[in-house]
């Protein structure tokens, strides 16, 4: 269809491995049954929230916030993904190295790379963003469409910042330590929109109101402060000059970083010199369980995404905290165990798939002389422990705060441990990326059956608890 | 059991494999303690998957497999125990250190602790990693995580080594230690059998030499044996190699 070694060309190539790499083409038929159900719920959803919104039709001024508010969110999670797929693209030694010793341009192969990973950053937001505008469009207010460019505008900008960013970050810190810059950046940004979700519940009314008015632009300040806004809502000119600003921003960071990416100064940069090495193994053991053992806590603590993955699970523990401190008023104390169950439980399916998806040599163990299922415990031991070390703190919690509910609690998160170990082992997540040629593993299935899992043990605790935890509905 | 079963290091009989085509068919082997036998072949012999069925990690559909008189089927981690496999591609955790990787080898092998940190030091000396101990691997060239997984395979002073194309990556100095710390294990009275595609170092290192093609062991000996079985009277070991393979 287009020239071999042309940029189309190339495009439709980083395109295919995408989708070739997509969990969805690596998911059974079946498990995506119930995906395309949440879909059409969620577009329901936004068919009811449309008619709302034309309804009750909001002053410029604070549709002009809302628009802001919404594209600032998106703009710091997409910079925050679309870091870690920079230093994947630059630093990886994967098929990049491939490309680069063809003779394709290098600067052809930066393009590329840097407009897939906007699309790659943008493609869930729009998927979510586009069910409201598509409802909002239904009832013939096609302004709302204009979320879809807007949205690959903020794709393209945050995929040259994120570059612009990790060739520095590499050059300075190391390849290392800018992947875990780039998961910190998007553990911060998710802890951020956490808790300004959460600010109703502890920020008093007056000063909520507040908050949000110094935020409001005035009628008269509806210029450059809020064109991003404006176009999101469809003014043509905003429109315009917000997507031009983008491809501004890309392609001046593609003429800086393009000369630097093929004269090789950027790859060169992840061979400096390693600092000084921690002082670190050297306990031999006698037998095989504390060495499997601790090669797995070793696997998991290293993983590049464990501490943000594990914070992300844990934002449970802050209502379950306010809660046992009595800063939810209208919270029974009998909803941290359900909330506990359920912690317990991600956190288990989560450790136990980067065990079980980073063990990079399961051949060498299975040429040991130890039994399959020896290795299997030590996995699933190592799991189990790191999971209970996480969850001691808010157990002694409940236990000095609401210790009538610690046999249930126990219980269930007992339960939702042994299932959610199994089942890892048997169905990863997934979490890593496969490398170049190598098959990924880990299956939605298993996201899935987890969290399905993690819910039902956690509804079994709580009506245990409660056994009527949802009367709360209905009380007018 | 026989008593060649007992004696000899390695008694392959009668093995066969099949993956919808055959790909190892009515094997016999036997290599005896303290030899190096190299096992050639041109691409797609059957060299790998022999050797991943005598290493424990595959089931033959026929034959059986006895390694210092254990039998690798019906004992499988009796035999694992004495044996140590060196895959083409090293197997390697890239977020562990040498020391820690030597760390996990020793524990699965049970080796004594204080006896096991003093092997890993030494191993990792001799093999030019002492400096790079506690760095991880996943910045290492090949030629270290070759030399890393090779220091894994003898941590535990294995009695029979099995090691698919071992010298890959390594510079020539490398491939010369390596070559001497497993004679050193062979005159030790350990046994050795390589694949590769070096020819050259089949030649000086290997005592026997044994070729394989379409599953088949085509000819077996050293230089002279072979020459004589391909109707070469004189030339190297590619000489004859090419001309029994080309056959």
């Amino acid at each position: 269809m287009f020239a071999p070694a042309s940029f189309p060309w190339l495009f439709l190539h980083e395109l295919r491995v995408l989708w070739r790499g997509s969990i969805l083409l690596r998911t059974r038929r079946y498990v995506l049954i119930p995906v395309l159900i949440v879909g059409f719920l969620f577009q329901a959803i936004a068919l009811i929230l449309a008619s709302q919104i034309i309804r009750h039709p909001l002053p410029l001024s604070e549709m002009v916030l809302i628009a802001n508010l919404n594209l600032f969110f998106f703009f710091v999670l997409m910079l925050s993904r679309a870091m870690t797929a920079a230093i994947d693209t630059l630093y990886s030694r994967g098929d990049a190295d491939f490309l680069l010793a063809s003779p394709i341009r290098p600067g052809r192969v930066l393009a590329v790379r840097m407009i897939g990973v906007a699309a790659s950053v943008s493609a869930p937001w729009m998927l979510l963003g586009g069910a409201l505008a598509n409802a909002l469009a239904i009832f013939r207010q096609f302004w709302a469409l204009a979320i879809y460019p807007m949205l690959l505008a903020e794709g393209l900008a945050a995929a040259s910042v994120a570059f612009a960013l990790v060739v520095v970050l590499v050059g300075w810190v190391g390849p290392r330590i800018a992947r875990r810059a780039g998961h910190t950046l998007a553990l911060v940004m998710g802890v951020f929109i956490f808790a300004l979700g959460q600010a109703p519940r502890y920020l008093p009314a007056q000063q909520l109101a507040r908050f949000w008015k110094s935020l409001l632009p005035s009628e008269q300040g509806l210029g450059v402060t809020s064109l991003f806004g404006r176009g999101m809502l469809g003014q043509p000119w905003p429109l315009a000059a917000s997507l031009s600003c983008a491809v501004l921003l890309f392609l001046a960071v593609w003429l800086v970083l393009g000369e630097r990416f093929a004269s090789g100064a950027i790859s060169a940069a992840a061979y400096r010199p390693a600092g000084d090495a921690q002082a670190q193994g050297g306990a031999f053991r006698a037998t095989p369980f504390p060495a499997v053992f601790m090669k797995n806590l070793r696997l998991l603590a290293r993983f590049p995404g464990v501490v943000s993955q594990t914070v992300y699970r844990s934002l449970t523990l802050v209502p379950v905290v306010m809660i046992l401190a009595g800063r939810i008023h209208n919270g029974t104390v009998q909803a941290v165990v359900p909330l506990l169950v359920f912690l317990t439980g991600q956190l288990a399916l989560f450790f136990i798939s980067v065990m079980v998806g980073s063990d990079e040599s399961p051949e060498l163990a299975a040429s040991a002389p130890v039994a399959a299922g020896f290795l299997r415990r030590g996995a699933l031991y190592a799991a189990g422990y790191s999971t209970l070390m996480l969850m001691a703190p808010p157990l002694l919690g409940v236990l000095l705060r609401a210790g009538a509910l610690l046999p249930v609690l126990a219980a269930g998160m007992a339960c939702v441990l042994v299932s959610n170990l199994a089942l890892g082992f048997k169905m990863p997540i997934p979490l890593i990326k496969a490398e170049f040629g190598k098959a990924g593993n880990g299956t939605l299935m298993g996201l899935v059956l987890g969290v399905g899992v993690s819910s039902a043990w956690s509804l079994a605790a709580w009506l245990l608890v409660a056994p009527h935890p949802f009367a709360w509905l209905f009380v007018k | 059991m026989h008593a060649e079963q007992t004696s000899a290091a390695l008694v392959v009989r009668g093995l066969g494999k099949s993956f919808g085509r055959k790909v190892v068919e009515g094997l016999d082997l036997t290599i005896h303690p303290g030899e190096f036998y190299a096992l050639l072949g041109p691409n797609g012999a059957g060299k790998t998957t022999t050797l991943r069925m005598i290493a424990g990690l595959m089931r033959p559909d026929a034959g059986s497999i006895h390694v210092f008189g254990r039998d690798v089927l019906a004992d499988p981690l009796g035999a694992k125990s004495i044996m140590a496999w060196l895959p083409d591609e090293p197997l390697l955790y890239d977020r562990l250190s040498p020391m820690e990787y030597l760390e996990f080898v020793a524990g699965l092998w049970r080796v004594e602790p204080k006896l096991a940190k003093d092997r890993a030091e030494t191993l990792l000396e001799t093999l030019g990693l002492w400096p790079h101990r506690h760095e991880r691997c996943e910045g290492f060239s090949r030629g270290m995580k070759q030399k890393t997984v090779l220091a894994g395979a003898l941590i535990h002073e294995p009695k029979f080594l099995l090691l698919d194309e071992p010298f890959t990556g390594l510079d020539a100095a490398s491939a010369r230690l390596v070559k001497q710390m497993l004679q050193t294990r062979a005159e030790a009275g350990a046994a050795v059998i390589l694949t590769t595609h070096i020819l050259d170092v089949a030649e000086r290192l290997a005592t026997r030499i044994g070729i394989l093609s379409g599953g088949a062991l085509l000819a077996e000996g050293d230089l002279a044996a072979l020459q004589l079985h391909a109707g070469v009277s004189a030339g190297s070991l590619e000489d004859v190699f090419l001309h029994l393979t080309a056959a």
